[in-house]
């Protein structure tokens, strides 16, 4: 009983302790905060990435994505030949066939390539005047991906006219859609007339060593938006058929790319072996060829998710520092109180206390202080990182400054997600560090001999 | 014949100081019968108080036994020693040694939640409360109950240590010079204070003094000299 008596008055009659509690404080705090604000942005962007593709991609080779690599064209997709054994795999729920092309557009009559949107970073397009020229099947890209949701824009006037066929030529022209904030940026309507400009191999030219420029005016039906602003900004969207007739005249139907979408609940890594090994044996690819590939949607984008949680990674590293020095004031507050403490000690271990009882005392200090510091850094860590949303909004109406520039991120609200995993190791972690540190002067405690603080006054 | 509550049978102590042995106590007889006051006289250096640490376990001979109600205490552990400590002796020493942290009150109360574990101390807390301000008040300090140590005078530091000492009601009471820090005044009542629970206790006490006058007042009078006693 003594023990917790003599812990308690320590505890409480000394106001030095708070140091070290808010030392654990600040440490739980910072790691809990900032790791929920990575953890929510990660899955804000992930939620954003998977918004704007498909499950499963079926590319037309290996390497697609870096033209350098070609020894030689890609041969098209037999897209008939591959849906139709899609769409007996019981994990396929649709498909859509897709021409990967790239262009510039501009107004008639203006400079060709559209003037850097100044202010605008490259993630949303801004001064990006190259794009990517998807063509796609508007019904059957519904069935694989959230086309039809991405039609339903924020700024009415920028909607196309007829969602169940966005791509229907207007004035007889061939149509596109573009994203909504770089149609915004460049003052387009739907409606407008804009000249693409783009490169095709020449006719007759097997080898595909020449290519020949190619302008074709279209018509903007229209905006699209998906919550990944970086997809918005770099691929302007139309049709499959017509993309196709203008780069190979005398290719029926031609199709690089296949978006896949799996029923809710698919393997996406088994799906995606099996598909690869359909797909490589339509094109009768024989073993160690190069040939069509499937990647997941997590494959496609795995540099930006890849950085992002490394950078969460090394944010944990460098606050794990923050510990340390938290580690240090626990050491120091503990050491003092048992420098202070060693009169004590003498009398504790005459009224019959032992060694052991007194090391308990000040272990159970550093204990209490380090939990009270873990519930108090824990409790406040959550709440912060909670309510962040709202305490930047106050800041931003007191100073106006922006302590988190949500625009750029395409965001709504400053993201957070507390993970009980981690706030669970951080709390443990914590304990951890705040026993071990204690332990020591408590062990010097439970040495000091007794009878040198009865001698001495 | 009575057994004696505390004896010591050819102690001896001697500090190690580098190479050289230095010889403190060698071959300390004593016996202390229950209820009795022996004083314990020496010059300076004499060993007095290693002589009562080493009566109260706070310290291990270097040969020789100490015995309490006849039983030998040589060869325990640690832990056991402290429990025996706890419950045969009280200490009370020149600078008092009250915890700073703790007011009046809860200094006495210590000695009794040594040795108990939570429950069974809330169990009895009531009466442990009572008898401590009961003992605070027997030794006149019922109304300094709340106060800390240092708003204490030094007599009345040294009388919350008696009580603290009496607090669980131990066999024997070993004060070292309890009056040494004391002016002559507060001092005589410190001792007629020692005197008195001496003889309503039955408490046997061993006082180690510098003053002839307390001495002769004890029942007995023992002398520490070359590390041997004479009486
Ligand atoms: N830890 C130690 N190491 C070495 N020598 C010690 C130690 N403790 C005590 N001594 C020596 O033992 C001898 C006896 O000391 P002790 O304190 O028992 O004397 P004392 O009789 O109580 O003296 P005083 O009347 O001044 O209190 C002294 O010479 C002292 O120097
Ligand atoms: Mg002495």
């Amino acid at each position: 009983m003594y023990r917790l008596f003599l812990a308690l008055r320590y505890l409480l009659t000394r106001p030095i302790n708070i140091l070290g509690m808010l030392g654990v404080t600040l440490g739980v705090w910072a790691l809990i905060v900032v790791v929920s604000i990575f953890s929510g942005f990660i899955a804000v962007v992930t939620e954003h990435i998977r918004s704007a593709g498909a499950d499963l991609s079926l590319l037309a080779r290996d390497g697609a994505d870096s033209p350098f690599e070609r020894e030689r064209p890609a041969q098209p997709l037999d897209e008939h030949k591959l849906r139709e054994l899609l769409e007996a795999d019981p994990d396929v729920a649709g498909t859509a066939p897709r021409l990967v092309h790239f262009g510039l557009v501009h107004r008639r009559g203006h400079r060709p390539p559209p003037p850097p949107l100044l202010g605008r970073s490259a993630l949303q397009g801004g001064d990006v005047p190259f794009l990517f020229v998807l063509g796609i099947d508007p019904a059957r890209e519904a069935t694989a991906t959230g086309f039809r949701s991405w039609l339903q824009v924020r700024d009415p006037a920028l909607a196309v006219a007829d969602p169940d066929d966005p791509l229907r030529r207007i004035d007889d022209l061939p149509t596109m859609l573009l994203g909504e904030e770089r149609m915004r940026a460049e003052g387009l309507k739907p409606g407008d007339k804009v000249v693409l400009t783009t490169g095709r191999v020449a006719a007759g030219n097997v080898a595909a060593t020449a290519i020949e420029p190619l302008h074709v005016e279209f018509a903007v039906a229209g905006a699209y938006r998906t919550r990944h602003g970086g997809f918005d900004g770099n691929n302007l969207l139309v049709d499959l058929v017509t993309l196709g007739k203008l780069l190979r005249p005398d290719q029926a139907h031609p199709v690089q790319e296949l978006s896949i979408r799996l029923h809710p609940g698919a393997d996406l890594t088994a799906a995606r072996n099996r598909i690869a090994e359909l797909a490589r044996q339509a094109a009768g690819t024989r073993p160690g060829e190069t040939g069509p590939v499937v990647r997941t949607w997590r494959e496609r984008n795995q540099s930006l998710l890849q950085s992002v949680e490394h950078q969460r990674a090394l944010m944990k590293i460098v606050l794990i520092v923050i510990m340390v020095v938290a580690a240090f004031l626990m050491y120091a507050t503990l050491s003092m109180m048992v420098a202070e403490k060693t009169g004590d000690i003498g009398i504790l271990t005459a009224m019959g206390g032992s060694a052991f009882g007194i090391m308990q005392v000040f272990l159970s200090c550093g204990v209490a202080i380090t939990l009270a510091g873990v519930l108090l850094g824990t409790v406040t860590g959550c709440l912060s990182a909670i309510y962040l949303e709202e305490f930047r909004q106050f800041v931003l109406g007191l100073t106006g400054v922006d302590l988190f520039p949500l625009k750029v991120y395409n965001l709504d609200r400053v993201p957070h997600e507390l993970d009980p995993v981690w706030i669970a190791q951080v709390a443990a972690m914590a304990m951890l560090i705040g026993a071990l540190v204690s332990a020591l002067p408590a062990l010097r405690a439970a040495r000091h001999d007794p009878l040198v603080s009865l001698r001495g006054a | 014949m009575t057994t004696p509550v505390l004896a010591a049978e050819g102690l001896h102590k001697s500090y190690r100081l580098g190479r050289t042995e230095i010889p403190v106590l060698k071959g300390v007889d004593l016996q202390v019968l229950p209820g009795e006051m022996v004083a314990l006289l020496g010059m300076s250096g004499a060993g007095k108080s290693t002589l009562l640490h080493l009566l109260g376990l706070l310290d291990v001979p270097t040969g020789g036994a100490v015995r309490y109600d006849g039983a030998a205490t040589t060869g325990l552990s640690a832990a056991a020693r402290a429990r025996l400590r706890h419950r045969h002796v009280g200490f009370v020493f020149q600078f008092y040694h009250l915890i700073p942290e703790l007011t009046a009150l809860q200094n006495v109360l210590l000695g009794k939640m040594m040795h108990r574990s939570v429950l069974q101390y809330l169990g009895e807390r009531r009466q442990v409360k009572q008898q401590a301000i009961d003992l605070l008040t027997q030794v006149g300090l019922a109304q300094r109950l709340r106060h800390r140590p240092a708003e204490l005078s030094g007599g009345e530091r040294q009388r919350v240590a008696i009580a603290r000492a009496l607090m669980t009601a131990p066999r024997v009471i070993l004060a070292d010079e309890p009056t040494g820090n004391l002016d002559s005044a507060t001092a005589e009542g410190v001792i007629e204070l020692l005197f008195q629970i001496n003889q309503e206790r039955g408490i046997a006490f061993v006082i180690v003094t510098h003053n002839e006058d307390i001495a002769a007042r004890c029942h007995r009078t023992v002398r520490l000299r070359d590390g041997r006693v004479v009486n």
